[in-house]
């Protein structure tokens, strides 16, 4: 059997494979390739800028759960000019496809924060992060509130000729609304899970324990809510998902996928496995091959009831 | 060069007191590594989830081996006795953040380490050793099996002064520091393990016109600058004025002390 074809394209961007990193996971101070190349994914997208200096969150940002991660870091941000002079030089390097990610506090600063990086010709799109938990102005003042979503989505839609991807929150009463009105406001693609709020509360204190107070929870401890969203969500819209939320190995790829992802993001387990991602791919790819599935794009939403069961055979242990 | 490497466990056993000690085959993270810098270890599986950052304790002489003692304190460092054996693989990350600075002119310094904070100095005194400078260890914990290393710091000649909270209240290690330092004065200071420490050895130092460093801590996520996950507050100027989150993973862990001591603390 030839190899299988792993390209999928979203948003018109044509991936080599489905892999990808969750916004804020991979990479530092312009620094992409510490323990593997950078190209070895489909699409790269990189921390969340904003259009002004900002200095995040107070310590302590990060603190271990049951097979996760509670974290409120605050998408600190140096300034634009240090973005442009610093960053953008190492991403014009690589040689893949670069998804920025964006946010603003309000409807105008994400407009503006989207032009400065469309008129940089270095992004294949833009993803709006309407879904930051750690924040008391922007994302989710968008990502929990369709009209919202709706009016920012648009009025970036007709500011850029880039793919728009919206990040979406995982809130269970207003996901739905959400996805479908993004997706009529003319948003290209979908990505999701941003990490669920969440909070820890030291027992001896009785107060919480990180700098925040609120923060967010990721890490594998999220994955099964996460697979349940973006299945629901595929059901609901048209348009293509980016999935992610607690993903560890090559089966939880194949899990996004079944689930209705037709890309699948990396994110907090690339600060604990930082090869998780190469070492997945190459699993994946077996995977298809010893269960003759010539194109990965087969495993989108096969998951829903209309798509048949893969026969396993006897001798494939997955 | 950051690696991360699946190291075979040479040995992996009880220390002195809480600690135990692990010795694992990385000549690609020993190699290179400078005094005060650390790795990461992951433990199999997913409980516990993060990876844990330590010192490193020693390297061999031949730079192929490294050593982490680490205090049993936690759901973490209680599985690394066993899941760890000896024959088996250790996930390594390293060499991690900045390390320790030694002047050029030094010719007698101080390290003063507290609990924990003492594993981080053995590299230094290492190095420091090996360039004939003169080294006065002053080092304390609660009780004296918890004072590790104290092997190495005799071996490597240092002048050590030791205290233990068990013991009935003789001179605190900071009156040690400013007797030693009236008769012979220090070059430079370094301190793990205590910010009571680090203010009252800062003081010392900014009096004498000599530097200080100090080895921090925070909990961190991924240990190698991503996830911005372990900053502190530091100071970007020596008056205070302006400060700003610096990530201790990257900036860190080794910090002067007019960076960390604030002002208004
Ligand atoms: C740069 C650096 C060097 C260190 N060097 C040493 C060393 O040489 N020897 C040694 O015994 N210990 C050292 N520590 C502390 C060591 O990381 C913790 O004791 C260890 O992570 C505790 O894990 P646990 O699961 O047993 O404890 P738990 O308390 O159950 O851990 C829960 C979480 O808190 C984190 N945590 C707990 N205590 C600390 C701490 N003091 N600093 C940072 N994170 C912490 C853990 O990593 C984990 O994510 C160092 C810490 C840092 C940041
Ligand atoms: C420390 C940390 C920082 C993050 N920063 C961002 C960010 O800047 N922008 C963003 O859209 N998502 C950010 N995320 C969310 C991740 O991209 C991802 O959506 C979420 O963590 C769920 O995936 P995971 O469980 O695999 O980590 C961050 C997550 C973590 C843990
Ligand atoms: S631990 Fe991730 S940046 Fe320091």
């Amino acid at each position: 059997m030839p190899a299988p074809n792993l390209r999928v394209t979203i948003a018109g961007i044509e991936m080599k494979n489905p892999l990808t990193v969750g916004s804020g996971t991979y990479g530092h101070h312009g620094n992409f390739s510490q323990f593997f190349p950078v190209e070895t994914m489909g699409v790269l997208v990189p921390k969340t800028v904003r259009n002004y200096k900002w200095p995040g969150n107070p310590g302590p940002r990060v603190l271990e759960t049951t097979a996760g991660l509670h974290s409120s870091v605050g998408i600190p941000c140096n300034t634009w000019e240090h973005f442009v002079a610093h960053d953008v030089p190492i991403l014009k390097t690589l040689k893949l496809p670069i998804i920025q990610s964006v946010i603003g506090r309000t409807e105008d600063e994400y407009v503006e924060i989207v032009e400065r990086c469309d008129s940089l010709n270095v992004f294949a799109g833009i993803e709006l992060n309407l879904s930051c938990p750690n924040l008391k102005q922007g994302g989710l003042d968008f990502g929990y509130d369709p009209d919202s979503a709706y009016k920012l989505v648009r009025h970036v839609r007709s500011k850029t000729r880039l793919p728009v991807i919206a990040k979406l929150a995982p809130d269970y009463t207003s996901l739905l609304k959400v996805a479908k009105s993004v997706e009529a406001a003319g948003a290209d693609a979908i990505s999701m899970i941003n990490a669920p709020r969440a909070m820890c509360i030291d027992h001896v204190t009785r107060k919480p324990m990180i700098g925040n107070k609120i923060g967010a929870l990721s890490g594998a401890a999220i994955k099964p809510l996460a697979v349940y969203m973006v299945w629901e969500v595929y059901r609901a819209v048209q348009i293509p998902i980016f999935g992610m939320g607690g993903v560890t190995d090559f089966r939880d790829v194949i899990e996004f996928m079944a689930a209705g992802a037709r890309a699948v993001g990396f994110g907090t387990i690339n600060y604990v496995d930082p090869m998780a991602l190469p070492r997945a791919l190459g699993e994946l790819t077996r995977f298809l091959e010893e269960n003759g599935i010539a194109d990965v794009n087969e495993l989108v939403g096969s998951a829903h009831e209309d798509r048949p069961a893969l026969v396993v055979p006897e001798r494939v242990v997955a | 060069m950051l690696q991360q490497v699946n190291a075979p466990v040479v040995w992996n056993r009880p220390l002195t007191g809480d600690y135990w000690l692990i010795e694992v085959e990385a000549p690609t993270i020993a190699g290179p590594l400078a005094p005060g810098q650390f790795v990461n270890i992951r433990i199999p599986g997913l409980t516990p989830y993060l990876r844990r950052p330590f010192s490193v304790y020693r390297v061999s002489p031949d730079r192929r081996r490294l050593q982490v003692a680490y205090k049993v304190i936690g759901d973490g460092t209680r599985l690394m006795t066993s899941a760890l054996p000896e024959g088996g693989v250790c996930d390594v990350i390293g060499p991690l953040g900045r390390g320790f600075k030694l002047p050029a002119q030094a010719k007698h310094i101080a390290v003063i380490g507290r609990g924990i904070g003492i594993a981080a100095l053995p590299t230094l005194v290492d190095a420091a050793a090996d360039r004939g400078i003169a080294i006065h260890a002053l080092l304390s914990a609660r009780t004296t099996p918890n004072l590790v290393g104290l092997d190495i710091f005799s071996e490597r000649g240092c002048t050590v002064i030791t205290h233990t909270d068990d013991e009935p209240s003789v001179a605190q290690v900071t009156d040690h520091l400013i007797g030693l330092d009236k008769r012979h004065p220090f070059d430079a200071f370094y301190v793990c393990g205590s910010n009571r420490l680090a203010r009252a050895v800062h003081a010392l130092a900014e009096r004498r016109g000599v530097p200080a460093e100090i080895a921090m801590e925070q909990h961190m996520a991924c240990g190698f600058g991503d996830c911005h996950g372990c900053v502190i507050d530091v100071n970007l100027d020596r008056e205070g004025k302006e400060t700003a989150f610096r990530e201790v993973c990257h900036y860190g862990p080794v910090f002067d002390t007019w960076e960390v001591v604030h002002a208004r603390a």
